[in-house]
Parts: structure tokens; C-alpha cells; sequence
């Protein structure tokens, strides 16, 4: 355990050092971002959930995608 | 990239996951050919449940995607969405009781003095299937395409979308431009009622005559276009931002047929009948929304997203989202913060004068989804890795909307009298 | 070429092993199942003679002879050198592409001659991936490597594996062309065996994984090592065979690039089937390099593995 942390630990460090340079990654660095918990909508059920109910409730609706609409909804 | 290392909450694995796809660039990966086999479903079911009885909802979805290769995607979807319970008809309540004729127009309905009046007729059940296919055109190119079918007794809507993306500087940035189409036709039960025109008085003698001069025709439709254009740009191996502007056109039957207006002879005076609500025919929302997603060292992940809309109604609204998901090895929990605030839109008004409606007032609405209020969502998600592939989630939020007093010259009134909303949202979910 | 009853199966030599490519073709597509073979094939050739460090005209010789001043590579070779230094970092310099040189001094062939330690102190200043001067082009199709003088590179660590997977990956390219389907999904196995590194993108029917002896002893005591494998890589790192033993005390053959001599109780080899070869071997690799902890690493990484200790 002590090894893989100190691996996790370097892997930071190169990050730190790689990182303020410029924007974007290589390919082979997309490791983080490639896990379905970096997606910029990683729940689209819960979304399109929260879509449905926030469209019946408010005023506003939409912006990051096409959410809600297409119901009557009272 | 998706394939059995991706899925390991370790970051050894996944970086070796993605050092492998570099490697072999351009080949037909063999890693996905196991993942490629299987639909990937994600199947929910949110009970949805206001405070005093007011709506209940139910609501099964079921999502399976096929991942045909790395960019190549198709998705269903299927909702089934029942309802029942009140719902606040727009009128404000009074010191006397109320009686409202149904939209159906036969029977009707007793609010008590002092209570807020509520449509009690609400039972519908909306089935709602949506399909979606993305694909990449070449290296930097990728399209989508996608359609949409949703029905209820009174509402029946259709929809295509589609959007390009274009990738620059190594996928680091990606645009998109997208669009939609929507065709609704709404079919209230009763038939459409004639915007401003007065309620039909339940019991009185001229009742049917009265009812039948409140209502023209019995279906009308509305077409929505969608536009957007949207930055999507990878700031480091940790930080992934979105920018989006969009723009949102609604042109043909936009009122709610099922509410009204009460009308009172003075601010804090008595109540001298219900108009129907009249919208305008169009309608122009554009926003701007903005994400920010960050994957700490622990593998924790904050998300924080801001919207700022606006519409030619005069409507102006800020939402601010933030989720925090803490990685607990197999388990996370993610708590969820969300505060919303929009302004009224220029023709709400909780009530109408006696003077005003003969004056010639031809826009007016007391719905308060259009009136000035804040809302707040407090929720917490939690999730378990079963199996590599399987998950069970479920989440409990409480939403509350408030209402703040309504300052006008002509017709002012306390937040007390205009409805607040209290619900509870329950979503258990399982992935497989 | 011969038909073995349900799928094709082509032999060849390269780099020092019997190859192996099982195709899961019907009899009649005889001929498409040669062409297939000889573009893997052909493939495993290439990089052999591209990146032998035996051959004094390849490539890699050309690569040593420039050491010392700043040269341009092409892009496949900056996607190896990429791998390699990620690699590096992430096993925090005991995967080191410098270390070859090693072998110089040490030869395990079971015997007790250890080197003099003298000997292995005078080649450490030659290794050390951090003093190879490298940059990679932000789109990956190129990059500049300084050699210093002195410096060796050895890909072995990694050859195998890659060739294996690429082989693999330009048959199903062909093989896609030829069916003219885009739907990996549904295309035949192939599997390709070079020397016990394996790749494969399906299994050969549905009911049945790939069956496939190794001749390594990685897996020690089991009848004929034979191993079954659906789909993806499979590699071993590490050797049993090849040790020293001096007073009592065995040497495994695992250098640490940092000391010159062997990494102390890591396991004699570990065996690791992840979604592609590569990443195989390099899991391999890097589990061996945790030495007494290898085990615990590999439970962590949830792949199917196999250890002989």
C-alpha cells in the first residue's frame, strides 16, 4: 500500500510540475477524465429527472443542454 | 476511452488504461470488443411528493446505451411519469370560501376561506421515449441525431435535435453547435378557454352559456427551436470546463390552460370572479451556463455549474449548482446544494383589478412558476459498487420554493398569500 | 498454415520465440485467413527489425550511433518513449528503458557467480531514464531524444507486448476492411501468441475461451500451463528459471536500476491478463517491481493474474 501511494504521490508531483504550463492534456493522460464521474453530465438519468421537475417548477429551463420540456406538466 | 481498467476507482489502473490507448493509436482497440457486447442500462424510479397533498408523482425511466466503439453511441430512453394530487389554480385565496368550476367544466370545486386554492383534478400519466445516436464524422468531427416522443391525455409533443462538434488542439477543445425542434399540441380537457374570459360561476342559471363563451376550440400547438452553441475545454489532467449560450424560441399556444386570475375590486378587497390567464404567443429565453469539473488527488469530484437566463418576458433567473462526490472506495456519497432565483415576468401579477380587466388588460398571469421566488435544493446521493459494471444509487433531496411579498402600486400582496412549495424527491437507482 | 478443426492456425519465428496466430476463420475463408496472418506477422517482423538492439543497422542502432546530440524520432517511437517514461514516472524509476546495460555483469544461469560489486557500481552512472533528454511534440507524431554518450535503451521490456497487440490490431484492421463491417463486435477471434504474450479481441466461439499453453513458468505446478483467456492481453514478466544462488541466498534476476542488483523478495514471475497486452506486461512489470507487496498491488488493480513465487 505504501508503494502505491507513493506512485499516486509522484503522478501528482508530475502534474504539479506539467500542469500551469498550458491548457489541455496529452492523450495518454486522460486517464482522470475518461472515468464516468468526470463526464460533464455523469448522471444523465438523475438529470434528466431533475430536468422534468425543475422544468414543472420554474420559470427557466434548458442551458446545458435541451433539458425538460415536452409535457404539460402542472 | 471505456474498458475494464476505466472502471477501477484506482488511478494506477486508469492511467494505464489510458497509456495503453496511446500507445495503439488508430488501431481497433481489442480492450472495448468486451464492453462493445453489452448494453449498458441504467433503470430509476423517482418519487416525487409535495407537502399538503398537493402533486405526487411517480416516475420509472429506464436508459440503455449501446457503445458500438469508443464515439459511436446509441441511447433509449423511456419514461413513465404518473401524477395525482392539487395543484395551486393561480387564484389567491379569500376570506370567504371559493368555488371553482372544473376545467372539464363538469363539477366543480370548494377551496375553504383562508386557504390557498387548489385544482384537485390532477391525474395524468405522460409516457415519454427518446432516442439518440452520436457518431464521429472523421478524427476531428463527431455528429449526433435524436428524436423525442412524449405523451399525456391532454398533451402530446414531438421533437428532433442534432449537433456537431469539432475538435481542436488535440480533443483538448471541443465546440458544438446544436439544435432542436419541438411540435406540442395541447388538448386540455374542456377545451381551450378564451384568454381573460371569466370563469363560468358553478350553479348559476347562465352557467352552460357562460361555460361555452369561456372556451374556443379544443386543440392548439406550439413549435420550440432550440439553438446552442457550446466550449467544452480540458484545463489540465484534473479540470474539465464547459461554456454554453443558448437560445430557446417558443411561438404558438404558450398558456397554461388550467389556471386563472382571480379578480378584486381593490388591493385587499373581495373577490369578484377568476379570469383565464393570457400569455403572449412567443416567447425568447437565452442563457448563459457555465461548468467547472475538478478531480481532487483522493479521487473526490466537485462540480460546480451556474446558469444566467434570461426571455423577452422580462423573466431573469440565476441557478447555482454544486456537488461534491466522495469517493468511499466501492461507496460515495455526494452531497448536492442548488439555489435558484428568478424575477416575475412583466405581466404576472398575483391578482387582477376590476378596473384593470375592463381597462383593456390584454396579458396576465397569477402562476407562480412566473411570479418572484428563490428555491433551494438540499440532497445527498449515495452509490455502491456491486459488481465491476453494477451500480445501486439512490439520492433524497427536499426542495422548497419561497415566495416574497409582491410590491406593486396597483396590486401589491403579502408572500404569505402566494404559494410556497415544499417536496421531497426520493430517485433508487441501479446500473447494469 | 493448418486447419485444426474449428480455426486456422499459423507458426512462425520472431524475436526468439515460437509465434503463434489462431484464426477463428471458417474453412473456406482459407485465404483470408493467410493474408491475415502474414499482416501480423509481417507487423511482429517489422518492429523486431525496427527495434532489435541485435541488429547493427536497424533503426535502434542508428538511435545509439546519433547518442550524445540531439536527434529527431518518428512518431511511433515517440509513442514508445511516451510509454515508457510514463511508465518511469509511475513505478518511480525502477521501469527503466536504461537499465538494459546491466546485463553486462550480471548472467542468470543458475550458477553462483555473483558480479563484482565494483563492476555493477561503475555502469550506475549509465542509467537513469531522467538523464535522457526527451520531449515529446504536443501532437504526438514526433519528438527530440538526447542519448548521452554511453547510454543505452533497451525496449525489450515492452516489445514483445506491443507487437503482439499491434499484430493483432492491423489483422482486425484487415479484417474489418474485408468484411466491410465497422462492428468490432461481431468480428471473429483472432489471437496472437508471441511466445506467451497474448492478444486477442474475442473469443473463438461463444461457449469456448481461448486455450493456450505457455511455455513460461509462470504458472509453476500446474499441469502444462494452460491458461484460458476470452479476450484482451495476457503477458508475464518475470522468469523462474532464471536466477543465482550464492551462499544460501537466492538472486532473482529483476534489477533495480537505482542499486544494480536484484529487487529482494519479489516473486519469480507474474502473469497479467488486462484489456490490451501492453497494458499487460506493464502491470506485470510494475507488480514484480513491489517486490514482497506484488500481490497486494495486483489484488488492487482487480485484473486476473497469476503469480509464481
Amino acid at each position: 500500500m505504501m508503494k502505491l501511494q507513493r506512485i499516486v504521490l509522484l503522478l501528482l508531483i508530475g502534474l504539479l510540475i506539467s500542469g500551469c504550463s498550458s491548457w489541455g492534456v496529452k492523450p495518454w493522460e486522460r486517464d482522470l477524465l475518461a472515468a464516468d464521474k468526470m463526464q460533464l453530465i455523469s448522471e444523465p438519468v438523475e438529470m434528466g429527472l431533475d430536468d422534468h421537475i425543475y422544468f414543472s417548477k420554474e420559470g427557466s429551463s434548458g442551458g446545458r443542454s435541451f433539458g425538460g420540456g415536452g409535457c404539460g406538466c402542472n | 476511452m471505456s474498458n475494464d481498467l476505466d472502471k477501477k476507482s484506482l488511478p494506477l489502473g486508469t492511467t494505464l488504461a489510458a497509456l495503453g490507448c496511446a500507445l495503439l493509436q488508430g488501431l481497433p482497440n481489442q480492450a472495448q470488443a468486451g464492453e462493445l457486447e453489452n448494453w449498458d442500462v441504467d433503470a430509476a424510479v423517482l418519487v416525487y411528493s409535495e407537502s399538503d397533498s398537493r402533486v405526487q408523482a411517480a416516475e420509472p425511466v429506464i436508459s440503455a446505451t449501446r457503445n458500438f466503439d469508443s464515439e459511436t453511441q446509441l441511447n433509449l430512453k423511456l419514461v413513465l411519469d404518473t401524477l395525482t394530487g392539487a395543484s395551486p389554480n393561480g387564484a389567491l385565496p379569500s376570506n370567504q370560501p371559493q368555488t371553482f368550476t372544473r376545467p372539464s367544466g363538469k363539477g366543480s370545486y370548494t377551496t375553504d376561506a383562508g386557504e390557498l386554492p387548489l385544482d384537485d383534478t390532477f391525474r395524468d400519466t405522460r409516457v415519454a421515449a427518446s432516442a439518440d445516436w452520436s457518431a464521429p464524422i472523421n478524427r476531428d468531427w463527431t455528429y449526433s441525431v435524436g428524436g423525442h416522443f412524449s405523451s399525456e391525455h391532454d398533451y402530446l409533443s414531438t421533437g428532433t435535435n442534432a449537433s456537431l462538434s469539432r475538435y481542436l488542439n488535440q480533443k483538448n477543445t471541443t465546440l458544438t453547435l446544436a439544435g432542436g425542434l419541438s411540435l406540442d399540441s395541447i388538448s386540455p380537457e374542456g377545451g381551450l378557454p378564451v384568454g381573460l374570459s371569466s370563469m363560468a360561476v358553478p350553479g348559476s342559471g347562465s352557467f352552460n352559456s357562460d361555460f361555452a363563451a369561456s372556451r374556443s376550440g379544443s386543440e392548439d400547438d406550439k413549435l420550440v427551436t432550440d439553438l446552442l452553441f457550446g466550449v467544452t475545454q480540458v484545463i489540465n489532467r484534473r479540470t474539465l470546463m464547459q461554456f454554453n449560450y443558448s437560445l430557446n424560441r417558443a411561438d404558438g399556444y404558450l398558456n397554461d390552460p388550467y389556471k386563472v386570475v382571480s379578480v378584486l375590486d381593490q388591493p385587499g378587497g373581495t373577490t369578484q370572479g377568476y379570469r383565464y390567464e393570457q400569455r403572449p404567443d412567443s416567447r425568447i429565453k437565452q442563457a448563459l451556463f457555465g461548468q467547472v469539473k475538478y478531480q481532487l488527488g483522493s479521487g473526490d469530484v466537485a462540480d460546480l455549474s451556474y446558469r444566467y437566463q434570461f426571455d423577452d418576458w422580462g423573466l431573469n433567473s440565476h441557478t447555482l449548482e454544486f456537488k461534491y462526490r466522495w469517493d468511499l472506495g466501492r461507496h460515495y456519497l455526494e452531497p448536492q446544494l442548488r439555489w435558484y432565483t428568478q424575477s416575475a415576468v412583466d405581466f404576472y401579477q398575483p391578482y387582477a383589478l376590476t378596473s384593470q380587466v375592463n381597462g383593456g388588460l390584454d396579458e396576465v398571469t397569477a402562476d407562480y412558476r412566473l411570479g418572484d421566488f428563490d428555491a433551494w435544493t438540499l440532497g445527498v446521493r449515495y452509490g455502491y459498487q456491486v459488481t465491476e459494471g453494477q451500480e445501486a444509487y439512490t439520492r433524497l433531496s427536499l426542495y422548497q420554493q419561497t415566495t416574497d411579498d409582491f410590491s406593486s402600486s396597483t396590486t401589491p400582496a403579502s408572500g404569505d398569500d402566494l404559494p410556497d412549495t415544499t417536496a421531497v424527491m426520493w430517485i433508487l437507482g441501479y446500473k447494469f | 498454415m493448418s486447419w485444426q478443426g474449428s480455426l486456422f492456425l499459423a507458426r512462425f519465428d520472431a524475436m526468439a520465440s515460437p509465434c503463434e496466430i489462431l484464426l477463428a476463420l471458417p474453412r473456406e475463408q482459407q485465404s483470408l485467413a493467410e493474408k491475415l496472418a502474414r499482416i501480423a506477422a509481417e507487423e511482429v517482423w517489422r518492429i523486431e527489425a525496427t527495434y532489435s538492439r541485435y541488429r547493427p543497422d536497424n533503426f535502434f542502432a542508428r538511435l545509439h550511433q546519433q547518442a550524445g546530440q540531439w536527434q529527431e524520432v518518428d512518431a511511433e517511437t515517440t509513442r514508445l518513449l511516451d510509454f515508457a517514461d510514463q511508465a518511469w514516472q509511475l513505478s518511480g524509476g525502477l521501469f527503466d528503458i536504461t537499465s538494459g546495460i546491466l546485463r553486462r555483469v550480471w548472467s542468470f544461469d543458475g550458477s553462483d557467480r555473483l558480479p563484482d560489486p565494483d563492476a555493477v557500481a561503475a555502469l550506475l552512472p549509465r542509467i537513469g531514464w531522467d538523464q535522457v533528454g526527451w520531449e515529446s511534440r504536443t501532437d504526438s507524431l514526433g519528438g527530440r531524444l538526447f542519448l548521452p554518450s554511453g547510454m543505452e535503451l533497451d525496449l525489450g521490456g515492452l516489445g514483445k507486448e506491443y507487437a503482439a497487440d499491434r499484430a493483432l490490431g492491423l489483422a482486425l484492421q484487415a479484417l474489418q476492411a474485408a468484411l466491410g463491417s465497422a462492428q468490432s463486435a461481431s468480428l471473429p477471434g483472432l489471437l496472437v501468441n508471441l511466445g506467451g504474450d497474448l492478444a486477442a479481441n474475442a473469443p473463438p466461439s461463444e461457449q469456448a475461451p481461448w486455450r493456450v499453453g505457455i511455455e513460461s513458468t509462470a504458472v509453476e505446478n500446474q499441469a502444462a500451463s494452460l491458461l484460458e483467456l476470452t479476450r484482451g492481453g495476457l503477458a508475464t514478466s518475470g522468469d523462474s528459471r532464471r536466477y543465482l544462488v550464492c551462499d544460501g541466498k537466492r538472486y532473482g534476476h529483476l534489477l533495480n536500476p537505482k542499486t544494480g542488483w536484484p529487487l529482494q523478495k519479489a516473486p519469480r514471475s507474474v502473469t497479467v491478463s488486462a484489456p490490451t497486452c501492453v497494458q499487460s506486461g506493464l502491470v506485470a512489470s510494475l507488480a514484480l517491481l513491489q517486490g514482497e507487496a506484488a500481490e497486494t498491488f495486483l489484488k488492487q488493480t482487480g485484473l486476473a493474474y497469476w503469480l509464481a513465487a
